[in-house]
């Protein structure tokens, strides 16, 4: 073991994590001054040291790890909180310490190599991208606080520290969707992905509480340890006995209502968790925001919304897989959802226009397939899709970002510098940046043996061949008998592996249809002017010019972007073409990720169940995704190249209401739009009108009116006289002259009606002497005893007692104090009556108050 | 009649010429130089009670500092200070029922102490009761926290004095209207049919 | 006769006729500077009441210690006191302390 760090105090977690942060603080409290060299530099070189940290610490983990111990290393911050969970069956009530605490194993160590790695890639490729940004230091100050939160997140020991980071991130992305939020569509998008993610966050909260109360336990190892007690059945239907007013119903749809319902607590903390990864991830119905956050610079959609942060619900499920397994109908939500989102995003791809919404579409579908992988127990293969899918997105949005930098010498409109319809012909202009899309082109269209390839004929293959099963005998003990746990349905692999190679196949079409649309044809966004000039005057005359002018827009030809923008990707295309080669077993038995995971999944892969013979069923089920990825390449080779988009054109105005619902992404928006904001605006216009009307109208107007009438009065006793004011302070010192001056017998009472006991005590004052006299005493000389006790014997019974007091000038006051002992009141109480035979043979009855009763 | 009594009276004559030429005076000189009369009497009564530390510190500070700057600011203010007084009837009635009632109220507090059937006479005094030492020990041991704040009071009322006198009446700069650029992304429209919207209620006025 | 100074009752009435004085003369004149010099009055009143009575208690040194903060107090009190005439002076050319009525308008 290295001596520098041992295991069980792995400091250099603390510093990779540590750095990003420092960037973000010295740039974001100093960037302005410090200039955008230092900016640069300081951004770069603190995730780049980050990067090298985290390097060392996947090396020291491959060290540590055998086949049989998968390595964990720990740093131990501090103590956080402590909440306490519910009492067991003992009473006692347990402690679940929540430590800011962080670890790292072959799963997190390989997804901060991915982090830092392509974080510092796409660093250095907004250096150049950004360069122009006059809130440039701002731009980095965010990048380095998301790289530090996405490391908060993967690094940490709990679900509570996972989720400072999951917020962290969720903050950053919407600061750098907002980025240019002077217009007002920008921050509208920023706000929306942060209000989706609240729904999934809400989920995730959901799921703490479970976890807590289920497992006792927050951290990794505490909820592995605690996830048997999660098998337990837990009723979810009806909240409380009975369905509030299910009785006005007829009987049988009443008794259907209140009939209870049951689901394992695993069923629940695992669609809890799913919430929150589908909205992190954007999944259906949650994956809205996603396509919006385009609205940020280039480069953060390639590290956010592609690399790094979306990928956190997969890595949150593969984290927790040891739940996840322990129910079937959650793992079946999980692949059925991530099936249909890989599907239903890619037909909204088909026809968009934005090269990066063609994008986000993308991962939105790519996404759905790291679900179904993960849903249907093949984490290995989610998480392998993962890092191939962080390096062909990125380099595709980077080449994106690439073309539309070199589009913005002559078009600064936003939408028009990214739409493909402007661009065209690029192969010839930007060398670089066409070998690299083609090579990530390649990679997510699954061209054979490239890295895409292998991970989604994976996630394929193991969709067909693994169902998961129920942990014990698939039976729920519930209060009301044995209930069946769910069953993987018997169409599941069949169904789910359709609908991926459908999904594929349309992947293979919009893609091919955007590489097309880019790099092939004529150039369509301005006339190429062999020596063009820069107008003279204004430097930006142009940007207002080219609206009036849109026809005879001139300009040089597109240049290759510089070498801080092409050389990340240069290593991201080759990253693309060749990661496959981790785990590439279908074709070579080359298993490097599957066994570097095996130690993390082992726990959970005891629920997963495969089909016989799987592996001879390797071969025949890569052959459908050669097939559809020759299909769809060659439809869209043939529809935009061969025919120049002539029969895409044909096919949209054949149906145009269905290229339209499609171009208009099946109007989820505006469904969205009508039914939940629609809902919200109308109670918060409710909310406003009461406001108006009640709170303004009358309550603030009578709180003026009362304000103001008694300030009218308190005028008048504001002359404004120095020497009026201080009349009032003499007459106020004469007041408290005479309260001095006069002596004062008052005297406070204290009770006790039980025994008949009562204690006077006379309130002190300056000087003062007591005498007490009972009715029908002498008095005694005064003296200085100020309390007087007295016992009255029965109850009912009245007796007087008298209070003088003479003060420092001698003067005397008396009081006279009646105290009455109160009968008890045993109106209302349970009585008992005693009936028996007195001494003298009379029966007596004896009435008291049952035992228990308030006295 | 011992020198005690006779230094007593002396002192008690002192301190009630004094306090009168202070209030009834019409020139403040005049009533400056009563109030020093006062002080010496009152130190003077300091020195028979043996608070002979207390009795030098009120000579210094009264005598030799305060009475000084009230001279000093009567020399600056110069004739428009020593004016004669008339002033509004509505003021004179307030002032002339103030000082009838506190007249009275002094005479029946007078009469109540004088009137006491016993007195309290002093007994010997500790030697060193009032000396420097037992005065000291007190200030920098049980009330050394209080003595410390004295020294920030005493600071406050040096800078605040000048701050006062040096004042100048500005008008303040208006705030801006505008947000700022990151209160704006957070108050910012939701929704883009929103953005003819007000911001907020700053940007609206 | 010869118990003259040597009472606890004697001072008090000194202390208490300097204390109405001051009052009197704070609440019948105009001129601030008076009536600041009055302030003192009562001030140097109640100093001479707390060493008199700690004269009598005179098992500690609390009535001293305190009379001495009192002082200490007056001396800021007067530094404070007086530039605010000095500037009120200036704004009104009057040391009157019933033109000092700009709250009431």
């Amino acid at each position: 073991m290295n001596p520098i760090f041992p295991a069980g105090d792995f400091t250099l977690l603390a510093i990779i994590i540590a750095l990003p942060l420092v960037g973000a603080f010295v740039n974001g409290v100093f960037g302005k001054r410090l200039g955008k060299e230092a900016v640069t530099l300081m951004a770069l070189s603190s995730v780049g040291a980050s990067f090298l940290a985290s390097v060392y610490t996947f090396f020291a983990l491959r060290a540590a790890q055998t086949a049989e111990q998968a390595a964990r290393f720990h740093w131990h911050g501090w103590e956080w909180m402590r909440l306490s969970s519910r009492t067991d069956a003992m009473g006692a009530g347990s402690n679940v310490p929540i430590e800011l605490a962080f670890s790292v194993d072959a799963l997190s160590g390989t997804m901060i190599l991915v982090i830092t790695g392509v974080g510092l890639l796409i660093h250095l490729y907004s250096t150049q991208y950004m360069r122009q940004d006059e809130g440039y230091h701002r731009f980095f100050a965010y990048l380095n606080l998301f790289v530090f939160s996405m490391l908060v997140l993967v690094l940490g020991d709990s679900l509570p520290v996972l989720f400072v980071g999951w917020e962290g991130v969720g903050v950053c992305s919407y600061l750098l969707i907002g980025f240019w939020f002077h217009e007002d569509a920008n921050a509208a998008a920023g706000k929306k992905a942060f209000i989706a993610n609240r729904i999934g966050d809400f989920g995730l909260l959901v799921a703490m509480g479970l976890l807590v109360y289920y497992c006792g336990a927050l951290d990794w190892k505490g909820i592995e340890a605690a996830s048997s007690s999660l098998a337990q059945p837990v009723k979810y239907w009806p909240i409380g006995t009975h369905v509030p007013l299910a009785a006005a119903l007829p009987e049988s749809a009443a008794n259907w209502l209140n009939a209870p319902r049951y689901a394992s607590a695993a069923t629940l903390v695992s669609l809890a968790l799913f919430l929150g990864a589908a909205g992190k991830s954007a999944q259906l119905p949650l994956y809205v925001w996603l396509p919006d956050a385009m609205a940020g610079p280039t480069p953060v959609s390639a590290l956010i919304h592609a690399a790094t942060m979306v990928t956190a619900g997969i890595y949150l499920c593969a984290r927790l897989a040891g739940v996840f397994v322990l129910s079937p109908a959650a793992m079946f939500t999980v692949a059925l959802i991530g099936a249909a989102t890989a599907l239903f995003a890619a037909t909204i791809a088909l026809v968009q226009n934005d090269i990066k919404k063609v994008l986000a579409y993308s991962t939105v579908s790519q996404l759905g397939y790291m679900f179904l992988g993960v849903g249907v127990g093949a984490f290995s293969a989610g998480f392998f899709h993962v890092l191939t899918h962080a390096f062909f997105k990125a380099c595709l949005f980077l080449g994106a970002g690439s073309v539309i930098y070199a589009m913005h010498a002559r078009i600064h409109d936003t939408e028009r510098s990214q739409d493909m319809r402007h661009m065209g012909g690029m192969r010839a202009f930007m060398p670089i940046t066409f070998a690299t899309f083609v090579a990530a082109w390649g990679a997510i269209v699954g061209f054979p043996l490239l890295s895409g390839f292998f991970s989604k004929d994976e996630i394929l293959f193991k969709a067909y061949t693994s169902s998961v099963v129920a942990p014990g005998d698939g039976k729920l003990h519930t209060a009301r008998g044995v209930i069946d746990a769910f069953v993987w349905p018997s169409w599941g692999p069949t169904v789910l592996y359709g609908m991926g190679v459908v999904a594929a196949a349309l992947t293979a079409f919009y893609m091919t249809r955007l590489v097309i649309g880019i790099f092939f044809g004529s150039f369509k966004g301005w006339t190429v002017v062999p020596h063009w000039k820069e107008p003279e005057g204004d430097p930006h005359a142009h940007e207002h010019a080219h609206h009036a002018v849109e026809e005879a827009l001139e300009g040089p030809a597109p240049k290759e972007s510089p070498w801080q923008m092409t050389l990340p990707l240069v290593v991201l295309g080759l990253l693309s073409v060749f990661a496959g080669a981790l785990n590439a077993h279908a074709l070579f038995h080359s298993h490097v990720l599957d066994t570097w995971l095996e130690p993390v999944f082992a726990h959970a892969q005891s629920g997963i169940k495969l089909v016989e013979n799987e592996e001879a069923l390797a071969i025949p089920l890569l052959i459908p995704s050669v097939v559809v990825f020759l299909l769809g390449a060659g439809v869209a080779y043939w529809m935009y190249l061969m025919a120049g988009g002539e029969p895409a054109r044909k096919l949209a105005s054949a149906a145009p209401r269905l290229y339209q619902l499609l171009y208009d992404k099946w109007r989820v928006d505006e469904l969205y739009e009508e039914t939940i904001i629609g809902a919200v605006d109308s109670l918060a216009d409710f909310a406003a009108a009461f406001d108006r009307i009640v709170v303004d109208g009358v309550l603030a107007r009578l709180t003026a009116l009362l304000v103001r009438a008694s300030g009218g009065l308190l005028r008048l006793l504001q002359t404004g006289r120095v020497h009026v004011y201080a009349l009032s302070m003499v007459v106020g010192l004469g007041g408290l002259g005479w309260f001095f001056v006069a002596p004062h017998a008052t005297a406070s009472l204290e009770r006790n009606d039980g025994a008949g006991a009562y204690v006077l005590t006379a309130a002190p004052g300056l000087g003062y002497q007591y005498r007490w006299y009972a009715e029908g005493e002498q008095p005694q000389d005064f003296g200085q005893q100020h309390t007087y006790e007295l016992t009255i014997d029965k109850a009912g019974d009245t007796r007087k007692v008298k209070l003088e007091v003479k003060n420092a000038f001698g003067r005397v006051d008396a009081k006279e104090y009646v105290v009455n002992r109160a009968k008890p009141d045993l109106s209302g109480l349970p009585l008992t009556i005693d009936v028996g035979q007195g001494a003298d043979g009379q029966l007596r009855g004896d009435v008291r108050p049952q035992p228990g009763a308030p006295q | 009649m011992t020198a005690g009594n006779l230094f007593f009276m002396v002192c008690t004559v002192a301190c009630v010429v004094g306090a009168l030429a202070t209030v009834i005076a019409s020139n403040p000189i005049r009533g400056a130089m009563g109030l020093l009369l006062t002080i010496l009497g009152i130190a003077g009564m300091f020195l028979q009670l043996s608070a002979q530390f207390l009795a030098a510190i009120q000579l210094i500070v009264y005598a030799g500092a305060v009475v000084v700057l009230f001279v000093f600011i009567m020399m600056l203010l110069g004739a428009e200070a020593t004016g004669k007084e008339l002033g509004a009837p509505k003021a004179r009635v307030a002032r002339l029922v103030g000082a009838g009632l506190m007249a009275v109220l002094g005479s029946v507090g007078l009469a109540l102490t004088a009137l006491r059937p016993t007195l309290t006479r002093f007994t010997a005094a500790r030697p060193e009761h009032g000396s420097i030492e037992a005065v000291g020990g007190d200030v920098f041991g049980p009330a050394l926290v209080p003595f410390e704040l004295t020294t920030a009071l005493l600071l406050v009322a040096a800078i605040g004095a000048i701050a006062v006198v040096r004042a100048r009446p500005t008008a303040r700069p208006p705030r801006s209207p505008e947000l700022g650029e990151t209160k704006r992304l957070f108050v910012g429209p939701l929704h883009p049919r929103d953005a003819g919207r007000p911001l907020s209620k700053e940007s609206r006025s | 006769m010869n118990m003259l100074g040597k009472v606890l009752e004697h001072y008090q009435l000194v202390a208490s006729v300097i204390f109405v004085i001051g009052v009197v003369g704070f609440l019948a004149r105009r001129n601030v500077l008076v009536q600041l010099m009055s302030i003192e009055l009562m001030l140097n009143a109640v100093n001479l009441a707390l060493v008199a009575f700690n004269r009598a208690h005179g098992e500690d040194m609390n009535g001293q210690v305190f009379a001495f903060f009192i002082i200490a107090v007056a001396a800021a009190e007067v530094a404070v006191g007086l530039a605010i005439i000095l500037n009120f002076f200036r704004l009104r050319s009057t040391v009157d302390a019933d033109a000092a009525d700009s709250l009431k308008h």
